[in-house]
């Protein structure tokens, strides 16, 4: 290579001149650009940015494990929340640390009771790294998959803390609390109203995370933003609630009821809920499942029809269709709260509201007469007025006129009090309007138009007499224990309420609800008055089935026919429900107790009526509640002889002292063994006897082993209980009708039949006159 | 004995012992490559963590700390080979990197669906690295052939067009699209500055306008590019997604930036996060301010270099070294272009941060080319005083 090839040559001055310009081009004119977009970006369009990248990052979990609890009036917990586990597959990390999958998808198809081959595929779809297989694992489930990772080592399988909502009571007022759907936001009952109390408002995390779904593996300040949710204390009691429950599925069951039953605890002159049931309910545990056996049973059949044809054609997704719509259907009515929801005709319940009324603007006295002769036609009634005693109540006068149900009696004091006033107390009676309590979905049944009863000349009397008796119009039950509440407790008209108090994450009271009284709608006379009334109701009228011993109880039964449901051929079905309204005590109304019972069975022999199916059910309610709720016995002189006492015990006591212990009563003992001091005793400490027992004290000696069979009572009248329990040495206790007449008779037994009991036993006796009606 | 006789011929060895380095460009260019390993970690860690399964944050800077290691012994020997040795060996190079590219054409290795690395001696590099630096040199000595003659077509534009088309075929045959369009961008600034009449570029552009045009219309995967870069968040999910996640990483710096290490956006969000689109981190992190100093870095670096040029004491040293810097000039540019959605997405990496090995032991070897150079800027200077 020649060496002048590469010479000392001086770049010539025009290349310099072009250095200068590329130097001034790509040094600093190509990076102007740059600069201004940069600040255009990361100044002036900073705020912008940095909420889309917050979004881009950021992922809001709701967290629901920090919603609220639902109490109790005593604080027991009806709902709460509990940790759970997700299960979830990152197939990418399953791979690479070459985990044996088949073995995995048998474990945990075992654990999860899910299909291994499905977790199969799950586990090796490497286009995500988040399979989620498993939502809400339970505590004992999620620790067999915890330990079985560490085990094997297996890295892929992850677990994720979440929470789930828990019914503790299970069925329990369901429809009143409601649920929390999947999401975490509350459907339904309290869940809902209360939903924004709850969740709390807002109550999130928000995390920034990476785009594979794992946190940050760097810790980042900012962005936590969460608050607990605030618990609710409610007026309901689980007590009470659990009275009326059970006391209405033994209604259902005894009187072979239909289409379900409802009832309601009030306090009357506060206006809190203590019980509200709707029973055909369903467990908020699992809410999506139908629990109705009929129900679930059309619903197999219609899914297996469908499943059974071709899929894909008209005839499938039709049939798919229709099934479909029946699960929703039976869901919706299994979580529907009749009583706040659904209007029904009241039937004769109504007629202490139209009493209430003519005593309190004048148009009756107690002393007005009235005279039934089983049929009357009424001016400006096109139809012959039936009373529900063919052959008539004869003379009568107000008392006897409710005591007695008497439907020609209402129609003439409804005439008495005019259209005009009728609409008025209806309204004051808060008829026409919801009752507002706390709660969504509530509905204010359908009432006549005002003309309809005011301008009698135009549209006849129909409506307005109908009306006096409770027939052809709606109101919710709410609707109608509302205005009973008002007419004994004073007169006033309170707002029901269902929650209490609420509570923030630290306990403190952040809402407390006090009584509220929307208006006075009678005078404390006519009150006065009317609670009289209702109490002759029991004793001496339709509703004797509802005396409780030692209680002071008044109340008003129901029957009406649900005109509008109508058989295949449109004709009316004549189902009924039968219902009773009961207050207690008397002579200061604090408790208000509504049992409905929707279209009980033709079959079983029993009138269908409210006197005889509610009111009894009602007095059980009554029995039941009102010594838990502190309202004092006090017995006439008749029930002395029969009252109840409840045992205490006598054990560690001599002879003498036992018998000062029960001085006041009637209790006879019965000794057995030589030594000083009771060793034990029958019937057991804390069971409540009839004042007349007798009872065995052993003193050394165990008690045998021997016992006796329960003899079935069903059906017996007093003096036939009364001997056959006394022939095999077990003790009765009467509830109930106290009346002793051959049509009251046995209609529950609290011990079933043929169970062996030791002697002594007492057995609670239901007597019930099931010949009456109304 | 050839080969020390290439690396020192004796002409050039007392002007070597006369003067030191360029202090100034030797300082900016350690600034950038510190900051940018600094920054590489920091994009890279999450992608490393995720990689290693959490084990390990440290792979990439690992890798990439490696190279650096080696193109700074690659630029310490650059710096002391004279310019004469570069102009001897120009042609030797250019025929070795139109061998390797073909190579990869045969026994490539496939890297994303591309096949553009060759693995030598357990050592994956890639060759188009070599052919860009093959063809600055390759220029540098035509434009010393052809000194004013540069000016006719047969000279200007037929003799670069073919020194630039051996390179640019088996490149076409690669796909490798960003590099095509890297040399044709560097090969034209160094026509410029060889002395072609800026006419013929003139016709070039438009020449390279029509093949984008067409390449646009015909092509429709990159046609969805262009969408994407016109309207980006038309698609956020898909063709968007790359473009929309850097410019939320930028604009969230804000102007003092979220802090060393604590970008977001790293977290697998924004795609090559390490690699092209590191800025776009640098920007989160260290908030406009930062990214200007480091704007202004490179500015520095690009500015001493041409001025190193204009100081070299021959044509071929002269063209050479603007050359080089061209190349590093363009690169940085077209990337910031990018990151910040002024150009459409092409691929081009950001030289002394972004991940790649070869890039940046090739890049600090070019650079030590440029120290070598510095070491004449007196020498015009000198000799005037001499003669």
């Amino acid at each position: 290579m020649k060496k002048a090839g590469y010479g000392r040559l001086r770049s010539d001055t025009g290349q310099h001149g072009r250095i200068l310009i590329t130097g001034l081009l790509l040094g600093i004119l190509a990076f102007v650009p740059i600069g201004v977009r940069l600040w255009n970006l990361m100044i002036r369009d900073y705020g912008y940015y940095s909420r889309l990248a917050l979004a881009n990052q950021s992922r809001t979990t709701p967290v629901d494990g920090r919603r609220g609890e639902i109490y109790d009036s005593n604080m027991n917990v009806l709902a709460t929340s509990v940790t759970v586990q997700t299960v979830y597959l990152d197939p990418h990390e399953l791979k690479q640390s070459g985990a044996d999958i088949e073995h995995i998808s048998q474990t945990l198809g075992q654990l999860l009771n899910l299909d291994p081959a499905w977790i199969q595929t799950q586990a090796q779809d490497l286009t995500r790294r988040y399979k989620r297989i498993a939502a809400q694992v339970e505590a004992p489930v999620a620790d067999a998959i915890r330990s079985y990772i560490n085990e094997t080592e297996t890295v892929g399988i992850h677990l994720e803390p979440g929470s789930k909502r828990v019914y503790p009571y299970g069925t329990l007022a369901s429809q009143v609390l409601g649920f929390t759907n999947v999401s975490g936001v509350g459907s339904e009952g309290v869940e809902a109203a209360y939903n924004s109390f709850l969740q709390g408002s807002g109550a999130s995390v928000i995390t920034t995370k990476g785009s594979n779904e794992m946190d940050m593996p760097f810790s980042y300040e900012a962005y936590l933003q969460d608050r607990e949710g605030c618990s609710v204390v409610l007026t309901l009691d689980v007590t009470v609630q659990a009275c009326l429950e059970k006391q209405l599925q033994a209604a259902i069951d005894r009187y072979n009821v239909q289409n379900g039953a409802f009832g309601l605890v009030m306090n009357a002159k506060t206006g809190q809920i203590l019980a509200m049931a709707t029973l055909g309910g369903y467990d908020p545990n699992a809410y999506l499942e139908v629990y109705d056996p009929q129900a679930r049973e059309s619903l197999t059949q219609l899914e297996n029809h469908f499943l059974s044809l071709p899929e894909g054609t008209a005839e499938y997704s039709k049939g798919k269709q229709t099934y479909l719509e029946e699960l929703n259907a039976a869901r919706l009515k299994q979580w529907r709260n009749r009583v706040i929801s659904d209007g029904y005709e009241p039937g004769s319940t109504f007629k202490v509201l139209t009493m209430a009324a003519a005593l309190d603007c004048g148009a009756i006295d107690l002393n007005t007469s009235f005279h039934c002769s089983g049929a009357e036609r009424i001016p400006g009634r096109s139809q012959l007025l039936h009373c529900w005693r063919s052959t008539g109540h004869g003379s009568e006068q107000t008392p006897q006129a409710l005591q007695n149900s008497c439907n020609i009696a209402f129609a003439h004091i409804a005439l008495k009090l005019g259209g005009e006033r009728f609409y008025e107390y209806v309204e004051k009676f808060g008829i026409l309007e919801k009752t507002g309590i706390d709660l969504s979905g509530e509905s204010k049944g359908v009432f006549f138009s005002k003309p309809l009863v005011t301008q009698t000349e135009k549209w006849g009397t129909a409506s307005l007499t109908s009306g006096s008796f409770g027939q052809t119009f709606k109101l919710t039950p709410l609707q109608l224990v509302r205005a009973i509440a008002s007419v004994v407790n004073g007169g006033w008209l309170m707002e029901p309420y269902l929650v209490e108090e609420v509570l923030d994450a630290q306990g403190n009271t952040v809402l407390r609800q006090e009584p509220t009284a929307i208006r006075q709608v009678i005078s404390r006379e006519t009150s006065q008055t009317m609670c009289g009334l209702l109490r002759s109701v029991v004793t001496e009228g339709t509703a004797k089935n509802a005396a409780v011993a030692g209680f002071d109880i008044g109340g008003k039964t129901g029957t009406s026919e649900k005109i509008d449901v109508l058989d295949a051929n449109g004709n009316p079905t004549l189902d009924k429900i039968v219902s009773f309204v009961g207050v207690a005590p008397m002579d200061d109304p604090e408790y208000i107790v509504l049992v409905a019972l929707d279209t009980p069975s033709r079959t079983t022999g029993m009138y269908i009526s409210g006197g005889v199916m509610a009111a009894p059910t009602v007095g059980a309610v009554m029995a039941d509640i009102l010594p838990y709720l502190g309202v004092r016995r006090s017995y006439s002189p008749e029930e002395a002889a029969g009252q109840q006492v409840v045992l205490p015990e006598f054990t560690g006591m001599t002879l003498k002292e036992a018998k000062k212990a029960v001085a006041d009563t009637k209790i006879t003992f019965v000794c057995q063994g030589q030594e000083e001091l009771v060793t034990a005793q029958l019937p057991e400490p804390g069971s409540t006897v009839s004042g007349d027992s007798q009872v065995l004290l052993y003193f050394g000696e165990t008690p045998g082993a021997e016992t006796v069979a329960v003899p079935d009572f069903m059906g017996m009248n007093r003096a036939q209980a009364a001997q056959a329990a006394g022939e095999l040495g077990l003790n009765i206790l009467v509830t109930g009708n106290q009346d002793v007449t051959p049509t009251v008779t046995v209609t529950s037994q609290s011990v079933p039949k043929d169970s062996q009991v030791p002697p002594g036993t007492a057995i609670t006796l239901q007597f019930t006159d099931t010949k009456v009606l109304e | 004995m050839a080969l020390r006789k290439i690396l020192h011929a004796k002409e050039d060895r007392r002007d070597l012992a006369a003067q030191g380095v360029d202090r100034p460009f030797l300082l900016i260019l350690m600034a950038l490559l510190t900051v940018g390993l600094c920054m590489l970690y920091s994009a890279s860690c999450a992608q490393s963590l995720y990689d290693t399964r959490y084990t390990d944050s440290t792979r990439y800077l690992q890798k990439q700390g490696l190279c650096a290691l080696l193109g700074l012994g690659a630029m310490y020997l650059a710096s002391r080979i004279p310019a004469g040795t570069w102009w001897r060996l120009a042609w030797p190079v250019y025929g070795i990197s139109i061998g390797l590219l073909l190579l990869v054409l045969v026994a490539g290795q496939s890297v994303n669906g591309a096949k553009r690395w060759i693995s030598l001696g357990g050592l994956q590099f890639q060759p188009s690295e070599i052919a860009k630096f093959a063809l600055i040199l390759l220029f540098a000595r035509l434009t010393r052939g052809f000194g004013s003659r540069a000016k006719k077509f047969r000279y200007g534009v037929l003799g670069f067009s073919a020194a630039l088309l051996g390179i640019l075929l088996p490149l076409a045959l690669e796909k490798h699209l960003s590099a095509i369009m890297l040399m044709g961008l560097v090969a034209v600034v160094m026509m410029f500055v060889a002395g072609t009449h800026p006419k013929w570029l003139g016709f070039g552009a438009l020449a390279a306008g029509i093949f984008v045009v067409v390449y646009v219309t015909f092509m429709g995967y990159a046609g969805d590019r262009i969408t994407a870069w016109l309207a980006p968040e038309k698609d956020p999910a898909d063709t968007g997604y790359q473009i929309l996640q850097s410019l939320y990483a930028i604009g969230s710096g804000g102007p003092l930036g979220l802090g060393l290490g604590k970008s977001r956006q790293k977290f697998l969000y924004l795609p090559f996060q390490y690699n092209d689109y590191i800025f776009a981190v640098i920007c989160e992190e260290l908030g406009f301010i930062g990214a200007l100093g480091i704007v202004g870095l490179f500015i520095a670096l690009i500015l001493r270099g041409y001025w190193i040029a204009l100081k070299a004491p021959d044509r071929f040293s002269t063209v050479l070294c603007a050359g080089l810097i061209t190349l590093i000039a363009v690169q940085t540019a077209l990337n910031l272009c990018v990151v910040t959605n002024l150009l459409p997405s092409t691929g081009i990496a950001l030289p002394f941060f972004s991940y790649g090995g070869t890039a940046l032991a090739v890049n600090l070897g070019e650079m030590g080319i440029v120290l070598s150079i510095s070491r004449y800027r007196n020498r015009a200077s000198v000799q005037e005083e001499t003669v």
